[in-house]
């Protein structure tokens, strides 16, 4: 029951903001992160209990089935956490609309990965589109963004149901994630997986399937974007882990070669661009893309040392993703750019800032103690224990990339003399330290002991 | 004697392309519905038929159905007629295009 | 395995963190009482360091010195701490030199605006040294390794607003993440293999080994080592990372970082000894080092990045001392050179502090007569780098030397007599030049103690004590513990690690010890004798603003190029990488992905307009068309039965 609670309280405190009088700022803050918080909570008293509700029987069964696995636990206590970070360190125009957003946002996506039916999987696939959607259109830089973001992953979700159907028919039911179920074998087999891999692989993304991503990241305020790179792309991998590899081990294996080849072009892709980019939230839009092509790597090789890094890589990814674009906002809402050609300088005056910065980047760029490298070890020594060297080859240099773009953006933005012209605003305070500072500590956490992630 | 079925069919054929007709070459929309209402009667009469030549109600009962249907859009068809050509003087289909593509 | 020890040593680990964290967290309301705080917990690190001195040689259930599991991070993937020989001696560097280095940075850093920061970031680095050398595996080791990077980083780039200190921060840390990677993927090699990543287990299981597979660990870690230790080609951010405090180019950049290279191969001796070819390259790699870097030496005028030269051909040695298998001897050099090495930089340190961050020494001379007590120091620096007999480095430089004659690499052990001659040379000429002649600068050396634009002031006792205490080892530590070859107190502390010296010599050479001893005298006396003539002779004291002139203007370009070996990197790897960004971000991603899409898209449109022209809007033309439609059904149906 706790866990329905988990799922609807954020939908139904989003639906209810929008009742509230549209200039009351601080008490739609006020609701918003209580209820983020209250959400933390419920989902850690919930743990892994479940709820469940009769919905289809024809033509298959299909469940109102709700319920966190050892897996989905963590990446919903990473959702709501940067949730909760990320609804706190809103400061937008129109607030109450977009908290509201924010809060149907983490409920659809809570729904996603506590989903325990392919079908209610489907359904909120689409449904976590909706509120991204609106934040591109009423916050974003340019229109067209949140038609082609909406179009790309809708065609993704499309695939998705096609796969589902069908997977319903032939199995006889879509209750099955987290179960102990026999594999799927048989002709259909391929082409459901490749319904499920192509929205998997479009809502990741990896390449060549990422141009959405970009200029989404880009355009979408930060609280936004730390949700959407830290958790919804991660939507993707979690169904290879809980879908692909549960129900379709056979086909996963079988085409293991292309998912690992996407991903290693994806690594060097993605980071080769990053090099170069002026615009810091391309870089870690970019850096996003090289990040998550490694957990395809590790989900192709099967390795179960990998799948395990894989699960540490992408909390820690999420953890660093949300504090880079949370620090990144506050960058551009202190000199109202975020080019790194027009920036410099600015920790000096700005220390935490800078400080808070230099660990998120030191997190991305995989240094020993920190979230990042922990995943990094344990996916490549799985990869490699798998038999695959190439793979972990490009992922070595992209290490070594990762290194010079990331120290780029941190450099270029918090480094060197100051800049003249662009205006200097008072360091991070205690309420802004604070709403980056959960995101740090479970770095660190995690970084010296990743074994909590599967102890439990 | 009872009349052959045949001749039900035939006649409903003659009457179903007198409305065809009607629907393509009159310009009037008040006319063109006419047709369209022949239409629909000459489908009538062959439910009738058959019902009556097979012996099974069904046919019959359908016409009723279809009947209903047909004043149903007799009366939203003259109701669209009469506001979209409420402005103009002439009563012409060929002057309302605005959904064409 | 427990030992009483066990919670010291954890103890001596932790107190520099404890000591980062709080000047880190504290270091605003602490101010200068940073710097002593951060001293303290070091000098009691060291002080514990010395009272685990009897464990570490302890042989405790068939592991030598302290040893303990900590944590686990999953089966096989233990973490623990050890404290063995080998472990204690870079302990005893990082915790002793490493205190006199903080201690003088109190003086040398007065006044600077992120005091506190410096401290955080000098107690942090200790913290991850100590991680790197007592880590009982090769993930600690690397965790240690990657850490050390960071700190190295952060004090390269200290003074942040200098844009040239950023870029070499940046250098210095990608470079090193070069090496991090060739290190992980020797652990993918390690785990693959072996299924463990503790050093014992993995030496245990080395003899078992293919040759190939013990080759290619070998190959991999030593790019880890390489790019720590600024082996050739990996070692072009060392001369840059001077653009850090010169307390940080004392103790990270000569005396402790970049050694880790030397301490890695040291510590997996059990691999490289079963790997030949391994040796043989890193003793090639590290005589390539000595010479290179005593070669450049004597084209630079920078005062820290002649001794950043030095550090690396020196480290060259020692590179090649344990690479040959003189594991001892190239230790023993480590262990001297931290002293002269941090004397000498410390040193440089007072001279610049004094001139106000003047490092050339083409605007110094005659300092002698200004500041004898610096010139006594760097002089007796110099003489102990050179080796000249009786100073520490003499016998520390013979062991290394003559190891490499012992195991058979005679050309190797000609390289090390020449770099010796040509390190006299260029070490004297930094002497001469800066210290005697006539005073050529601008800015007059500050005695007084006033405030300059820096903050800066004449070193006061804080900074001349810890350099007056390390004067005493650079001179004597070599003759008390490492003369008397096999069974001198050096020898048998390595005995239970390596066995003894002679014992595992391959080749008994055709010349003895004594003789190559005086061979590299005469060689060193003759690179004085050059320095002399050229740069102290009274002929060239007569007119030396007029010869560095000339001799800057002459100095052929390849050196001033540092052979190229930027260059090469720049044009092959840094600018083709950034070529292929733009061209993947400005024509792939916009063109050739979205473009393939956006074809989508005018495919789409263009069979909309097609069906759109049969949307005439006619209700009569509708209704032609499903009538032909009708039609034409009936007639297929009709043909159909008729073919029927």
């Amino acid at each position: 029951m706790l866990v329905l609670v988990t799922i609807l309280l954020p939908l139904a405190a989003g639906a209810m903001l929008f009742a509230l009088p549209r200039e009351d700022r601080s008490v739609t803050r006020t609701v918003g992160v209580a209820v983020a918080v209250v959400v933390v909570v419920t989902l850690v008293l919930a743990g892994t209990s479940e709820w469940s509700f009769r919905w289809l029987s024809r033509p298959f069964q299909a469940a109102f089935h709700f319920g966190a696995t050892p897996t989905s636990f963590w990446i919903a206590l990473l959702l709501t956490m940067v949730s909760a970070c990320a609804i706190a360190a809103s400061r937008v125009a129109r607030l109450r609309d977009f908290v509201a957003l924010m809060l149907l946002l983490e409920g659809t996506m809570l729904g996603l990965f506590l989903a325990r039916d392919l079908l209610l999987f489907a359904l909120f696939w689409d449904l976590m589109l909706v509120p991204v959607f609106f934040g591109l259109a009423g916050w974003g830089e340019h229109p067209a963004t949140a038609w082609r973001y909406f179009i790309y992953n809708f065609a993704g979700g499309l695939t998705l149901l096609l796969a589902t159907a069908a997977f319903g028919v032939i199995y006889g039911s879509t209750d099955v994630i987290g179960r102990a179920v026999t594999p799927l074998v048989g002709a259909w087999a391929p082409w459901i997986y490749a319904g499920f891999a192509f929205a998997f692989l479009v809502k990741t993304p990896v390449w060549p399937l990422h141009t959405w991503m970009p200029p989404t990241y880009s355009g979408l305020p930060p609280p936004m974007v730390a949700v959407v790179s830290a958790v919804q792309s991660k939507a993707g991998l979690y169904g290879f882990l809980a879908i692909g590899l549960a129900l379709l081990p056979h086909a996963v294996h079988d085409y293991a070669t292309p998912l690992m080849a996407l991903g290693a072009v994806s690594l060097l892709y993605g980071a080769v661009i990053a090099l170069v980019q002026n615009d810091s939230k391309r870089i870690v839009a970019y850096s996003s893309l090289s990040h998550l092509g490694l957990v395809a790597i590790a989900i192709g090789s099967g390795n179960a040392l990998a799948l395990r890094g894989a699960l540490v890589y992408i909390i820690a990814h999420g953890l660093f993703s949300a504090a880079l674009f949370l620090l990144l906002g506050y960058v551009e809402e202190r000199e109202d750019t975020r080019l790194l050609a027009r920036l410099g300088g600015i920790g000096w005056k700005n220390p935490k800032l800078a400080g808070a910065l230099c660990i998120a980047a030191l997190a991305a760029l995989g240094l020993p103690g920190l979230a990042g490298f922990a995943g990094e070890l344990l996916v490549l020594i799985g990869v490699y224990q798998a038999g695959y060297v190439w793979p972990v080859i490009v992922a070595l240099v992209a290490i070594v990339l990762a290194s010079a773009y990331l120290l780029r953006l941190y450099q270029d933005l918090m480094n060197g003399p100051e800049e003249a012209d662009v205006p200097v605003r008072s360091d991070l305070n205690w309420y802004e330290a604070l709403t980056v500072a959960p995101l740090l500590a479970a770095l660190v956490i995690v970084g010296v002991y990743p074994a909590a992630l599967w102890h439990r | 004697m009872p009349v052959p079925t045949g001749h039900y069919v035939a006649l409903a054929a003659v009457i179903f392309f007198i409305g065809v007709l009607g629907v393509i070459v009159r310009r009037n929309p008040l006319i063109m519905l006419m047709s369209i209402e022949l239409m629909l009667n000459a489908g009538n009469l062959l439910l009738v038929a058959f019902a009556r030549a097979w012996l099974q109600n069904a046919g019959q009962i359908f016409a009723f159905i279809v009947i209903t249907v047909a004043a149903a859009e007799a009366a939203i068809g003259l109701a669209i007629i009469v506001t979209t050509f409420r402005p103009a003087r002439f009563v012409d289909v060929d002057d309302v295009r605005s959904l064409h593509g | 395995m427990g030992s009483v020890a066990y919670p010291l040593v954890v103890a001596l680990w932790l107190l520099p963190l404890a000591g980062a964290v709080l000047c880190w967290a504290f270091g605003p309301r602490l101010r200068s009482a940073c710097g002593w705080l951060a001293a303290g917990l070091v000098g009691v690190s060291f002080l514990l360091a010395v009272a685990s001195w009897g464990s570490a040689t302890q042989n405790l259930g068939g592991v030598l010195g302290a040893h303990q599991p900590l944590v686990s991070w999953m089966p096989g993937f233990d973490f623990g701490l050890l404290l063995d020989p080998l472990s204690l001696i870079w302990t005893f560097i990082i915790t002793g030199v490493g205190f006199l280095i903080v201690f003088y940075s109190i003086g040398y850093m007065d006044g600077d605006r992120a005091f506190a920061r410096f401290f955080a970031y000098m107690s942090f680095f200790m913290f991850a040294m100590l991680t790197l050398v007592l880590s009982d595996n090769f993930v600690g080791l690397l965790v240690g390794w990657g850490l050390v990077g960071l700190a190295s980083y952060f004090l390269i780039g200290f003074w942040f607003e200098r844009r040239s200190a950023v870029a070499a921060a940046r250098k210095a840390f990608v470079i090193n993440v070069v090496g991090d990677v060739g290190m992980m993927f020797a652990i993918f090699l390690i785990v693959a293999n072996v299924h463990s990543i503790g050093f014992g287990d993995v030496f245990a299981a080395a003899p078992g080994l293919s040759d190939k597979l013990v080759f290619a660990i070998c190959l991999a870690l030593f790019i880890g080592a390489a790019a720590k230790s600024a082996q050739v080609p990996l070692h072009t951010w060392l001369p840059d990372a001077m653009e850090g405090p010169t307390p940080v180019s004392a103790l990270i950049h000569a005396a402790t970082m970049v050694t880790a290279g030397v301490y890695l191969v040291a510590r997996c001796a059990p691999l490289w000894n079963h790997s030949g070819s391994a040796q043989l390259l890193v003793a090639t790699i590290g005589g390539v080092t000595a010479l290179g870097g005593a070669i450049l030496g004597t084209a630079q005028w920078d005062i820290k990045r002649i001794l950043a030269y030095s550090t690396m051909s020196q480290i060259g040695y020692m590179i090649m001392g344990v690479g040959v298998g003189a594991y001892e001897g190239g230790v023993a050099h480590f262990f001297t050179h931290a002293f002269f090495k941090a004397q000498l930089f410390l040193g440089a340190g007072l001279v610049i502090h004094a001139l106000h961050n003047e490092q050339d020494i083409r605007a110094m001379g005659g300092l002698w007569r200004r500041m004898p007590f610096a010139f006594w120091v760097m002089l007796t620096g110099v003489l102990s780098i050179c080796g000249v007999p009786g100073f520490s480095g003499f016998f520390s430089k013979d062991a290394v030397i003559y190891g490499a004659l012992q195991h058979g690499h005679p050309w190797i052990y000609a390289v090390d007599i020449v770099t010796a001659g040509i390190t006299a040379y260029y070490m004297f000429r930094m002497l001469f030049v800066a210290f005697l002649g006539e005073y050529r600068g601008e800015a007059a050396p500050d005695r007084a103690g006033r405030e300059s634009e820096h903050g800066t002031h004449a070193p006061g006792w804080v900074m001349n004590v810890p350099v007056a205490v390390l004067v005493v080892p650079s001179v004597a530590v070599g003759g008390a513990l490492m003369f008397g070859g096999d069974n001198s107190p050096w020898s048998r502390f390595f005995a239970p690690l390596y066995g003894t010296p002679s014992s595992r010599a391959i080749a008994v050479p055709p010349i003895s010890e004594g003789v190559t001893s005086l061979v590299v005298f005469l060689t060193v006396i003759a690179g004085f004798a050059i320095a002399w003539q050229r740069y102290a002779s009274r002929g060239a004291q007569a007119d030396a603003p007029a010869r560095l002139r000339r001799e800057t203007e002459r100095m052929p370009a390849v050196l001033t190029n540092l052979f190229y070996v930027d260059w090469v990197i720049e044009r092959l790897i840094v600018r083709p990488a950034q070529r292929l960004g733009e061209l993947f971000g400005r024509v792939v991603d916009p063109h050739v992905l979205d473009g393939a899409v956006r074809d989508l898209v005018f495919w789409a449109r263009w069979l909309g307009t097609l069906v759109r022209s049969f949307q005439t809007g006619l209700v009569r033309a509708y209704a032609l068309i499903l009538v032909a439609g009708a039609a034409c059904f009936v007639v297929y149906y009709a043909v159909a039965a008729g073919l029927r």
